[in-house]
């Protein structure tokens, strides 16, 4: 039996769906803490850089969580760990990468450790003194990224920048070391980079790095030389001393230059060869594609002649002295020096001035034996060319070799058919300065002093002789020319007396003029005096005024702000 | 002690909040305002639990930037270094003054993190209608209460160095990102403790009872 049901009880049915979960406005608070939470975790994740492994042999000066990976200056990840590996051997460092150095992480990218390095040609790291040693980065040109890396026991010397790597071949090192720098017109312009015997073991192969713009400035025709120390040379033409700078002066460096008399041609290509020379000298020096040779057979002292000493032909370079020796005659054992010498006939070719001549000689120099020989004999027979010893320098007795035309010499007698030609020689003109410098003194000895003292004593006698000549006889004879002189100038006093009268007339208008000016301007009643004076007075009166305010604002210098208090 | 008693609710009177005297309503909808004290009356304060659980997972989520961010940006001279509480908190203990750590520790980790599993564990044992230990979740409640006003410490020490060492360019700090998290779960669950109403804890026990009989 159903229960009676009482229907106000029962709920009433609503029109529209009851709500039935009520979610308060009051959730936008954590739905904004989770969205800006999510916002931050986010961005993190984006702003995450890699992380990379460099393996270093030591890890002098690293920590973990301080120090910091560098490139150019501006952190781009700091060492999150330092731990030793390979069976404690190595060190392994975990670093940090920042997003934006991402792409600098790449296969041949090379990390160092960064530390202050004192070295004759500079202080480097410095700034690792206050910041504690970084871990230096230089940045590969591969594409490929790599998160592992083997860190460099020192710091790369080629630098990061543009630039050319050229190998230079030199007979020894010098006093060159890594980072020695290279200088060009003085400026520097790159460094060595890397030293090496060559696999040969004969010479030394060194790289040397030239920064961008310098680099253009090498080309196939440059040389190089070793600027190291100072370059004293003491020649025929006096002291000559080079040196590059004072830090290529205690650490050594190299120059290189390309010869202004060669064409310019395109810069070198990167890792080109180039053979280093001992100086700037031997460096520059024009290559002579002709050289030819002449012995020359002295019959004095050759001492002071050295290799290297030029020969001028009409003082003109042409050559220079090869090989200085001795020649021995075999037969008689009679012995004399012998001296070798290069000679450039370009060199004595190229200062012809008329194009035309220079071309025909130039034709010559490179044609054929016989006319060449021809000439030369034609020169030394008909011309009379000789070869002879001067002295460039009295006070170092240095030599040269002079070829100069001597037409009184006598006949040479030459072989023209021996190799090395022979050219026949004349004695130096100054063969020994002590034997002339006796000769001149025994010239005074033998001077007749005596004789020249009595001959002046009879030359002062006749001299007093004419004195009293010309007393007697030419003092009447001046007196009448005097006298007509008078005559003459009272003649022409009188015709100038009118012109006089004129000029005196002119002055006394002039008097008058001045005596106007001066009362205008001087007199005691002239109004400019007047003026002037009281224009004075008026000065006088504004001095003191300003006298009497400069001791009122000393007493009272808040007047400057405040005013002149009347009641004071 | 029964944990069920007679709330005044039930027997149609109305407690102040804010000077806890005890009056008739003036109305069984709005109970009107204290005779004494003049503060608004309310049977049990507006959506409580839902509220509070707002505040209280707002304050959980800021909770984690607080601890990951750095609070603290310290440059000097030889670098800047980042310090997130915890950081700040290693750094003490291994530089040898561990009570300092200690209170580093339990006034910004532990106790912010206190306060929030407390939080959350009041407002689950409300929602579940749980009637045991009544007594010892008020006090727990009071205990939360009282502790959140000191968990700003933190960021008052933090300001304090941040505006005192000024050294340019010697050194500086600056305020991290961490603290402003840290002082939103600070704020956040004071709020979400201030919305949760205690009376709650007892009127589960007359549910608990009407279930039960």
């Amino acid at each position: 039996m159903p229960e009676p049901v009482d229907r106000d009880d029962l709920p009433q049915a609503t029109v529209s769906r009851p709500r039935r979960t009520k979610i308060s406005v009051v959730w936008i608070i954590p739905i904004l803490a989770a969205v800006i939470g999510l916002g931050i975790a986010i961005q993190r994740i984006m702003t995450e850089g890699p992380t990379i492994t460099i393996v270093f042999r030591s890890a002098e000066g690293i920590e973990a969580g301080k120090t910091l990976v560098k490139y150019k200056d501006v952190n781009i990840g700091h060492v999150s760990s330092v731990v030793l590996t390979d069976g404690y051997g190595k060190v392994e460092v975990t670093a940090k990468m920042a997003k934006t150095a991402a792409g600098l992480m790449v296969e041949d990218a090379r990390f160092w450790v960064v530390s202050p390095r004192v070295t004759l040609s500079g202080i480097s790291g410095l700034g690792t003194l206050l910041s504690g040693n970084y871990i230096g980065l230089q940045p590969g040109k591969s594409t490929k990224s790599q998160r592992h890396f083997t860190g460099l026991d020192e710091a790369p010397v080629i630098p990061d920048q543009p630039g050319k790597t050229f190998h230079l071949k030199a007979t020894d090192l010098g006093s060159l070391g890594i980072g020695a720098p290279i200088y060009y017109r003085r400026l520097q312009a790159g460094q060595v980079v890397k030293y090496d015997l060559a696999p040969d073991g004969k010479n030394i192969d060194i790289t040397v790095f030239v920064n961008s713009p310098y680099d253009k400035y090498v080309t196939a025709e440059t040389r190089f030389w070793n600027a190291s120390g100072i370059d004293v040379t003491l020649g025929a033409g006096g002291v000559d001393v080079r040196t590059e700078s004072l830090v290529a002066l205690l650490a050594g460096g190299l120059a290189f230059d390309t010869p202004p008399y060669l064409p310019v041609s395109a810069p070198a290509d990167a890792n080109a060869s180039f053979s280093l020379h001992r100086d700037r000298a031997e460096a520059m020096k024009q290559p002579d594609t002709i050289s030819r040779r002449y012995v020359l057979y002295f019959n004095e002292s050759v001492k002071g002649l050295s290799v290297g000493a030029p020969v001028l032909l009409f003082g003109l370079p042409a050559g220079e002295v090869v090989d200085v020796g001795l020649s021995v005659d075999m037969v008689t054992g009679a012995a004399r020096p012998r001296v070798i010498v290069t000679f450039f006939p370009e060199r004595v070719v190229e200062r012809v001035t008329p194009a035309g001549q220079q071309a025909a000689l130039t034709a010559m120099v490179k044609g054929d034996a016989h006319a060449r020989l021809a000439f030369v004999k034609r020169a030394v027979e008909e011309g009379g060319l000789r070869a002879q010893l001067r002295s460039g320098n009295l006070i170092t007795g240095q030599l040269f070799v002079a070829v100069d035309r001597f037409p009184d010499a006598p006949r040479a007698k030459v072989d023209w058919s021996k190799d090395p030609l022979e050219l026949p020689v004349v004695a130096s003109t100054l063969p020994d300065l002590e034997a002339k410098l006796t000769s001149i003194l025994a010239k005074l000895d033998s001077m007749p002093f005596d004789a020249i003292g009595k001959e002046l004593e009879s030359t002062v006698t006749s001299a007093s002789k004419l004195m009293a000549y010309m007393d007697t006889t030419l003092v009447p004879e001046l007196k009448s020319t005097v006298d007509s002189a008078n005559q003459l100038l009272g003649t022409v006093d009188g015709q100038l007396g009118g012109t006089f009268d004129e000029a005196r007339r002119v002055l006394a208008s002039a008097d008058r003029v001045l005596k106007n000016t001066d009362a205008t301007l001087v007199g005691t009643e002239a109004p400019a005096q007047q003026e002037l004076r009281d224009a004075l007075q008026e000065i006088v009166r504004a001095a003191r005024a300003v006298r009497v305010l400069a001791d009122y604002l000393e007493r009272h210098p808040e007047s400057l702000i405040r005013g002149k208090n009347g009641a004071q | 002690m029964s944990t069920v008693v007679t709330s005044a609710a039930e027997a149609g009177l109305v407690t102040c909040e804010t000077c806890h005297l005890l009056s008739r309503p003036a109305k069984a909808g709005r109970p009107g305002y204290c005779p004494r004290c003049g503060a608004e009356l309310v049977w049990r304060r507006h959506n409580s639990i839902q509220y509070a659980w707002a505040f209280l997972i707002a304050a959980a989520i800021c909770y984690i930037p607080a601890n990951v961010l750095p609070v603290l940006n310290t440059n000097t001279v030889t670098g800047s270094e980042a310090d997130t509480i915890m950081s700040g908190v290693v750094f003490l203990y291994t530089s040898g003054s561990w009570p300092l750590a200690l209170v580093v520790l339990v006034a910004s980790v532990m106790i912010p993190l206190g306060k929030l599993i407390a939080l959350a564990y009041l407002l689950i044992t409300v929602q579940w209608g749980s009637v045991r230990g009544n007594r010892d979740r008020t006090r727990l409640y009071r205990m939360v209460e009282i502790i959140g006003r000191w968990s700003m410490l933190d960021v008052f020490v933090d300001t304090f160095t941040v505006a005192l060492v000024q050294l340019q360019p010697l050194m500086s700090v600056e305020p991290g990102a961490g603290v402003v998290f840290f002082m939103a779960v600070v704020v956040l669950t004071v709020i979400a403790v201030q919305l949760f109403d205690p009376r709650l804890i007892w009127d589960a026990g007359r549910r608990w009872e009407a279930r039960h009989a």
